[in-house]
């Protein structure tokens, strides 16, 4: 199952990630960052077809998917 | 895996994988941290920078380029924060409009430099217009990325030339009253050899052009439509929907076509090969070289 | 658009090439051009960049330029304005090459911006200020109008160099001295010309190469700092930070904001700002004498003192010597060669107690002003003698210092 790895500390909760995801496995998560934000979070990452989108998409280089 | 705890100055243990581009980015110096980069949520800038990484990133693994002859040049501007102190390659956080200039010097003194010149709409199309103009004339072999966001983003949200006609502003309360530039256009007119157009949901398109652009000699301009969610008052996600919906992709027998309000064009507009300064100086050059 | 003929630059005419001097002027006498003499004392020092605009009365600095810098291996290009010219002398200079760029009034108050960035990121570059008279257009004869521009023009706070030749052979020595300070100390020089040197013809020296001192900027990698360890805006031994090329792997970040010395521009505190200031303020201001150069001459138990810079040199000595030879004895002669920073220290300690000190300026009295803050307690009277538009003559400097001491 690909790994997915947020960065906390760079996150600013934008949503675009969740948005684009082609498989539609990011959601928001409740729990707020140090500096606010609501990153993104999955429980579905079974169903990630690693296309990359959303390491490609996200402004900050907070977000990359990987198989370890 | 990385869920890890929140809550004020906690920091998750846990095993860690960085974004590949941060490879070619500055986090943090011995005064202290440079991430969170200070452009906005879903600001497009960001994204713009992520392309252009991606696409110097290729070309250093392919094409086997030193890192270090990579020089990013910029004005001033939310554009130009890419320049501040982020990027691990040598940069310039210089003038506003001026960073044409700039560049035009740091290849004239060194060639081997491959100048990304950074720039904004109104860094670009405003006050460095002429510089703007006078590069691609020139044809100096340097790739000019103009993130255009149609408004002035740094200062709060003021008018720019490549603001729509009718839309309001903090400068243009009562709507704006004056046409538009399209750079692309300008660019082409001015003589630069490879000119395109994307936006921030076309990210592979981006990546590919910009990669073109830099291989190519000539003055490659490449023009980014990114989203200002702050000033545009939209949510990001749903302005890069909207850039997807209103690009419409170019190709040569399409040009005499009219587009619906609010549509622009979106691809390779020019790709020729007119010569290029520094070849051309070289010729002179050459000329009084010791004969061997 | 009709078809180029790009064979207009095959390598062609070879009698051309070996005609050309592929180096600096040989050691020897030469009868030149002021303009000419700058452009080669630059190509001596090693400047081998120029960008430029034409201006009444600075072009032919420009096209001697466009002519010499291919010869020597350098690069020659006419912008399209005196600020993408400036601009991109700020390029060149990160890119690790000295570069230079001649003008007059209208176009220095065009460059200040790029001359505050220079003073702010501290990059060193010359520019050449051929002073013609203001405001505005002016006129296009010779003029001094522009000396506390030099200084105060550009915004903000900082410090800058700036030298005042009278001679054509001080244009060659002069623009080397130029590149030395703006190598040395890591700050944009001015060369405060005016129409008359650079329009004159005159011998100049050129004396052997090897005792012309040429200096050249301290890079990291020579004092054997790596790039992960090297702090751009930290100065070395307290005086100014080494300067690396781009290219050469260091991937510094060259900004104009007030700055940490890791060059961090985020992480904003008052204390940050005033030490990011004033460091490059007093990088200069405080080695004011030992950056300075003057020339005093019969200052020994001198009553009456005339002060000059530039051109008028040579016009305020011609009036000095002859008021000499007519008895005036107790009359001296100081010479400012470098007018920024201004010297307080270095010129109170050559004059003593004196009646009047006579500045002749081609302009309405302008550096008499700092003078008058040095000596106000060593002179009774400071008498300014402003001239517009064209050099003193001699005889007008003589009948204002005769109406002074006489007329009372």
């Amino acid at each position: 199952m690909p790994k997915l790895y947020i960065e906390e500390r760079y996150c600013k909760g934008c949503g675009i990630c969740i948005e684009f995801c082609q498989a539609k496995v990011l959601k928001q998560s409740k729990k707020m960052n140090s500096r606010g934000y609501f990153p993104p979070e999955s429980d579905e990452m079974e169903k990630c077809k690693k296309c990359g989108m959303c390491s490609l998409l996200c402004p900050d280089f907070a977000i990359v998917v990987s198989d370890e | 895996m990385a869920k890890g705890e929140r809550g004020e100055g906690v920091e998750p243990e846990r095993i860690f994988m960085k974004h590949p581009m941060l490879e070619y980015l500055k986090e943090s110096g011995a005064y202290g941290d440079r991430f969170p980069t200070i452009f906005c949520p879903g600001c497009g800038i960001g994204q713009a920078l992520n392309y252009a990484l991606n696409a110097v990133d290729h070309i250093v693994k392919k094409d086997k380029i030193p890192r270090d002859n990579f020089c990013f040049i910029a004005g001033i501007g939310c554009s130009a924060r890419v320049t501040s102190h982020y990027l691990g390659f040598d940069a310039i956080w210089s003038l506003h409009g001026r960073a044409p200039a700039v560049a035009t010097g740091a290849l004239l003194a060194r060639p081997e430099l491959r100048a990304i010149v950074v720039t904004g709409d109104g860094d670009a199309a405003a006050i460095g217009g002429n510089h703007f103009i006078q590069v691609c004339r020139r044809n100096l072999d340097m790739t000019v990325l103009c993130m255009n966001n149609n408004l002035y983003g740094m200062t709060g949200g003021q008018s720019s030339p490549t603001t729509s006609r009718g839309v309001p502003s903090t400068t243009a309360p009562y709507g704006n009253v004056e046409n538009t530039f399209d750079l692309c256009e300008m660019a082409i007119t001015a003589g630069a050899n490879y000119v395109a157009r994307w936006t921030t949901a076309h990210p592979h398109q981006c990546i590919q052009a910009l990669e073109k652009g830099i291989r190519k000699k000539g003055l490659s301009f490449i023009e980014i439509m990114v989203q200002c969610p702050t000033h545009w008052k939209q949510e990001p996600a749903k302005m890069m929907k909207k850039f997807k919906s209103q690009a419409v992709r170019f190709s040569p027998e399409k040009k005499s076509e009219a587009l619906k309000k609010d549509q622009f064009w979106v691809g390779e507009f020019m790709d020729r090969d007119r010569p290029e300064w520094l070849e051309t100086y070289q010729k002179i050059m050459d000329r009084f070289k010791e004969k061997t | 658009m009709s078809e180029v003929d790009e064979t207009a630059f095959e390598p062609l005419l070879s009698e051309e090439a070996q005609k050309a001097l592929r180096g600096p002027l040989p050691p020897g006498d030469y009868y030149l051009f002021g303009s000419d003499a700058c452009v080669e004392g630059a190509i001596f020092a090693g400047c081998r960049y120029y960008a430029g605009y034409p201006i009444t009365p600075a072009s032919e600095i420009m096209e001697k330029a466009a002519q010499r810098m291919p010869q020597v291996g350098g690069r020659f290009i006419q912008m399209e304005d005196e600020i993408s010219s400036a601009c991109s002398l700020i390029g060149a200079s990160w890119a690790g090459v000295k570069a230079m760029t001649a003008t007059s009034g209208p176009g220095f108050s065009l460059m200040m911006e790029a001359v505050s960035f220079a003073v702010m990121s501290e990059t060193p570059f010359l520019i050449v200020n051929v002073q013609r008279p203001g405001p505005g257009q002016g006129y296009i004869t010779s003029s001094q109008e522009d000396v506390m521009q030099a200084r105060w023009g550009h915004h903000g706070g900082g410090a800058i160099i700036a030298l005042a030749p009278s001679s054509v052979q001080e244009m060659f020595d002069f623009t080397i001295q130029a590149f030395n300070y703006a190598e040395e100390w890591r700050v944009p020089v001015i060369l405060l010309a005016d129409e008359t040197v650079a329009h004159m013809r005159e011998k100049l020296i050129v004396p052997p190469w090897e005792k012309i001192k040429v200096i050249n900027r301290i890079k990291p990698q020579v004092l054997g700092i790596p790039p992960e360890k090297f702090l751009p805006y930290e100065p070395y031994e307290g005086k100014v930070p080494p300067m690396p090329a781009w290219g050469d792997g260091y991937r510094v970040n060259v900004v104009g904001l007030v700055h940490h010395p890791d060059g961090n521009v985020t992480k904003y505190s008052p204390e940050m700002h005033m030490a990011c200031v004033s460091r490059i303020y007093q990088k200069i201001e405080d080695h004011a004498d030992e950056i300075a150069q003057v020339e005093g001459l019969y200052l020994e138990g001198c009553k009456n003192l005339v002060v000059a810079y530039g051109t008028v040199t040579r016009s305020a000595f011609e009036a000095v010597e002859e008021l000499r030879e007519n008895g005036k004895k107790d009359l001296g002669f100081l010479r400012l060669k470098t007018l920024w920073p201004f010297p307080d220290g270095k010129v109170r300690s050559m004059i003593g107690p004196l009646e009047n000190v006579f500045f002749p300026e081609m302009n309405l009295g302008y550096m008499i002003h700092p003078l008058r803050e040095s000596l106000r307690d060593r002179a009774k009277q400071f008498i300014s003698i402003p001239f517009l538009g064209a050099l003193h003559s001699p005889d007008l400097i003589i009948a204002k210092i005769n109406e002074v001491i006489r007329g009372k």
